[in-house]
């Protein structure tokens, strides 16, 4: 008889722990003989270091080390392209590049000691922005590179030329999106000790600890099997600890030191200490004919990739799949380019790619339907991808394509109708004040789950069962290597893990923890948990049953299984042909639209959220409750990008330090109302049919803002975020003033 | 170094303390009650607050000794005997918790509020908390698991 665990609204395992403040993150550990360890951050966007002198810092009472470059054994790390330093050795390129580590007795002392460290620099000409730095003769970030240009993508599909010539109407548009900062409540945090087996040890609240093991095992020149990590409660990531942030500084202060060495960045130096959303530059040209078919794409994207490569490559290719939209277009060209700037470090960031470009491309859409005199639903139901289609990049869709059925899940829950087959949308009362005006706009968007381009994506997972009386499971252990980052995946996977041995999620123990323990389940990002981890659970969980049935099972016994599963078991996927560019990018797909009710002043020009209908195509819904969660704050998050958020850099310093300079939603930003809308249309690849959601939530949000305020005002907004400032500048514009 | 008397979650609690801490650094650092959270160390993010003779502060700006004589109630304080607060019930079942560094903060605001006003509405809810910042929920499971405290009477 099912238990019937997937599909329900069960508790988060871990909320008990959380209400009560049993919760252990990073900075909540202490032990015996711990120092304190702080940074010297770079005072320089782009300079030389000429001379380094601690030797004050060194004589300062309590200070136990101070750390620099030549410290460093392999002095480079980096999760793609280790061209980041440890400490700064020789130039530093960003004013997020730490300098050097000083470790105390205690935390002031640290403090205090580090005014004392005089670095000699020579400034040297920086460059900040990405179109600037692919000039020819722009300063250099990396010398040796010879250029600054990390990465050029492109796609050839079809004769855009052709294309344009059919088109009817073509519409041109050039967008820009800035940084975004992750905001975790939690600042970074760690500790490094050598453990009672000597192996240096990091406790961290980390994305994907066996990769920061790698790393921390490089930069000490270490056998991985000599470096463990343990990750702790995680306080929020976003995309913002898949990189290295402090780890390989803890794990060297405590190999110099030989003694827990704590290190706790402030807010401050949280925003400085990690990289942020790519701002993207993004040129359309898009043609569509008179009965409303998209013809020709024609593309250009440009992100900054500020000092580092960190997954700068990564994040582009998957914008350059994702900028012509989930749309069928025959003739398409495009051209992506992630340039270094000294800037700092961009990174991954909830979309991963997949959040800017529809700010472009949903925008297009919209200028065209009201070209073509189609209303803007109609419009993209005739053109968005279904089963059987072919994707930009030129690869059959096959099958579990929810595109369709979440716009019209989301345009029915919006108002709209199918009159005489062709959608129409509902009529909205204007409020009675002249100067307020209420306007509707609509957004496709999709975004991959796990890796992509034919990387090899694997998850293991360890299922032990402990039998009790007659041989029935009294107790199953999951381990896995998969990091809550407070989206729910140890809930999730418990649930799976309870389903497929359909024994009660309360004999199911989760154990995420502790890399010299738990198998690689791969990062907590690219939306693909639920999908990848919780088919290795899966099917750990299928062939530790199947030992059972096999054997004399019974009380006091155990039975173990792994299993490691590969994204190419659900669906292959290719690389960009070196020729056209084309490629099957992806493992699968989730599918949003949304409907944004947008209240604009005109007269102040301030524009606010009153609701949000939001379709998510999930596959199968694990836990509605935790997807409603992720709607929510993906929509908020979603919201600040658009409306709020702006995270300045002027020359490659920091102008926005804090949260009195950079803000944030908070509950007083909510708006009336968030309708999530759970679409399940399966990837049989996925577990139960599930597909991937916490990203997808958050990237048509803004673009559906965007198209809301043009319905509202007639305006197009194409730079975030839409601030008062700038919709009353458009306004005025608009209005010949 | 100064003595601190206080009341503290129900119980007489005495420190030596250096006078310029800060409330929150006296909790974590001597008292390793690492429920309260630091998320800004400047009173913009509310991760830190706790209540000081009921009313809720932000413990990061809140120098320890004014806390002194008085009686100081942190995460740790609220559930009895292992039984959960209505509003930490609430919290569990309502899915208002994610990443849960925020949570003890949005506890303790909504406490003082629970405590202060036993029906608040919407809009006195959201006023709560509105100095305690969330990245993950979008508020809105937060704001319902205060109503649904308040429906159950928790104070």
């Amino acid at each position: 008889m099912p238990m019937g665990y997937v599909g329900k609204r069960i508790a988060r395992v871990d909320s008990p722990d959380k209400v009560t403040g049993k919760s252990i993150f990073p900075a909540d550990l202490y032990f015996d003989g711990m120092l304190h360890a702080k940074v010297l951050w770079s005072e320089y966007p782009h300079a030389r270091i000429l001379g380094i002198d601690a030797s004050a810092a060194r004589a300062y009472p309590g200070v136990v080390a101070v750390l620099t470059a030549e410290d460093v054994p392999v002095n480079e790390y980096g999760i793609n392209i280790m061209d980041q330093r440890v400490l700064a050795q020789d130039k530093v390129r960003s004013v997020g590049d730490p300098v050097a580590l000083v470790i105390a007795e205690s935390e002031r002392t640290a403090g205090a000691a580090r005014r004392l460290i005089v670095v000699e620099y020579q400034e040297l000409p920086g460059v900040f922005d990405p179109r600037e730095a692919m000039a020819p003769g722009a300063p250099l970030v990396h010398e040796e590179k010879g250029t600054n240009v990390l990465k050029h993508f492109f796609v050839r599909k079809g004769d855009v030329a052709a294309g344009f010539a059919q088109a009817d109407v073509i519409v041109e548009g050039y967008y820009h999106t800035p940084h975004q900062e992750h905001a975790y409540l939690q600042p970074e945090a760690g500790v490094g000790l050598i453990d009672e087996q000597g192996r240096v040890t990091v406790y961290v609240a980390a994305q994907w600890p066996h990769d920061d093991v790698h790393q921390i095992a490089h930069a000490l020149n270490l056998p991985e099997t000599q470096v463990r990590e343990c990750v702790t409660a995680i306080g929020g990531a976003f995309g913002g600890r898949e990189d290295i942030s402090l780890q390989i500084l803890v794990a060297l202060g405590a190999y110099k030191t030989r003694r827990p060495v704590k290190l706790v960045y402030t807010r401050e130096e949280s925003i400085r200490g990690h990289g942020k959303r790519h701002p993207f530059f993004m040129r359309h040209r898009t043609g569509a004919t008179r009965d409303g078919l998209l013809v020709a794409a024609e593309i250009e994207l440009i992100s900054d990739a500020g000092a580092y490569a960190s997954t700068s490559i990564p994040v582009l290719a998957n914008a350059t799949s994702f900028a012509a939209g989930p749309y069928q277009i025959p003739n398409v060209s495009i051209d992506t380019y992630t340039v270094y700037t000294n800037n700092l470090v961009t990174m991954a960031m909830r979309g991963f790619g997949s959040t800017q470009p529809p700010i472009g491309y949903e925008s297009q859409m919209d200028k065209l339907a009201e070209r073509l005199g189609l209303d803007p639903v109609e419009f993209r139901a005739r053109n968005v991808l279904v089963n059987g289609s072919i994707a930009p990049t030129g690869c059959v869709m096959e099958h579990g394509v929810g595109m369709k059925e979440a716009l019209e899940r989301a345009a029915q829950a919006a108002g709209w109708q199918r009159k005489s087959s062709t959608w129409t949308r509902p009529q909205i009362a204007q409020p009675k004040e002249p100067n307020k005006r209420l306007g509707l706009g609509v957004a496709c968007s999709w975004k991959n789950v796990g890796y992509s381009f034919g990387f090899d994506d694997k998850a293991g997972a360890r299922v032990e069962l402990y039998l009790g009386r007659g041989g029935a499971i009294e107790r199953a252990v999951v381990k896995i290597g998969a990091s809550d980052v407070g989206q729910g995946v140890e809930t999730a996977l418990a649930q799976i893990a309870a389903e497929t041995l359909q024994v009660p999620i309360d004999r199911i123990e989760m154990m995420l923890s502790d890399t010299a323990v738990v198998p690689n389940a791969g990062s907590s990002s690219a939306s693909r948990h639920v999908f990848m981890s919780g088919s290795a659970v899966q099917r750990a969980c299928q062939e530790a049953l199947g030992r059972l049935g096999g054997q004399e099972a019974g009380a006091g016994q155990s039975v173990v299984a792994e299993y490691i599963f590969r994204g190419r078991e659900a669906h292959p996927t290719t690389n960009f042909d070196p020729v056209t560019g084309l490629c099957d990018p992806h493992i699968s797909y989730g599918y949003v639209a949304d409907v944004a009710l947008v209240q604009v002043d005109t007269e102040t020009g301030q524009a606010e959220l009153v609701k949000m209908w939001a379709a998510q195509d999930v596959g199968r819904a694990i836990n509605p409750t935790m997807i409603e969660g992720q709607v929510d704050g993906g929509v908020l998050m979603g919201q600040g990008y658009a409306l709020l958020e702006e995270w300045i850099q002027e020359r490659g310093y920091i102008k926005t330090r804090n949260f009195t300079e950079y803000l944030i939603p908070t509950v007083l930003d909510v708006p009336k109302e968030i309708v999530p809308i759970i679409v399940e249309v399966p990837d049989h690849g996925g577990p139960f049919g599930a597909k991937g959601v916490g990203e997808m939530t958050t990237i048509g949000v803004a673009p559906a803002i965007l198209n809301a305020i043009h319905d509202a005002t007639g305006v197009w907004i194409e730079e975030l975020p839409a601030s008062a400032e700038r919709i009353h500048q458009a306004l005025k514009k608009k209005a010949g003033k | 170094m100064q003595p601190l008397v206080m009341k503290l979650n129900g119980q007489d609690v005495t420190l030596q303390i250096d006078p310029s801490t800060m409330l929150v650094d006296v909790l974590r650092d001597e008292l390793h009650l690492t429920g309260t959270k630091v998320g800004c160390n400047e009173g913009e993010c509310g991760a830190c607050t706790v209540l000081v003779d009921g009313l809720a502060v932000d413990s990061c700006l809140f120098p320890a000794l004014k806390a002194d004589h008085r009686e100081v109630t942190t995460i740790e304080g609220l559930a009895f005997d292992d039984e959960l607060h209505p509003l930490q019930q609430a919290f569990i079942e309502v899915g208002a918790v994610q990443c849960g560094f925020c949570t003890p903060g949005m506890i303790m605001a909504a406490k003082a509020l629970l405590d202060e006003n036993p029906s608040p509405d919407e809009d006195e809810i959201k006023l709560a908390i509105s100095g305690t910042l969330c990245r993950c929920t979008g508020y809105t499971k937060i704001v319902a698991a205060v109503r649904a405290a308040a429906l159950k009477g928790g104070k």
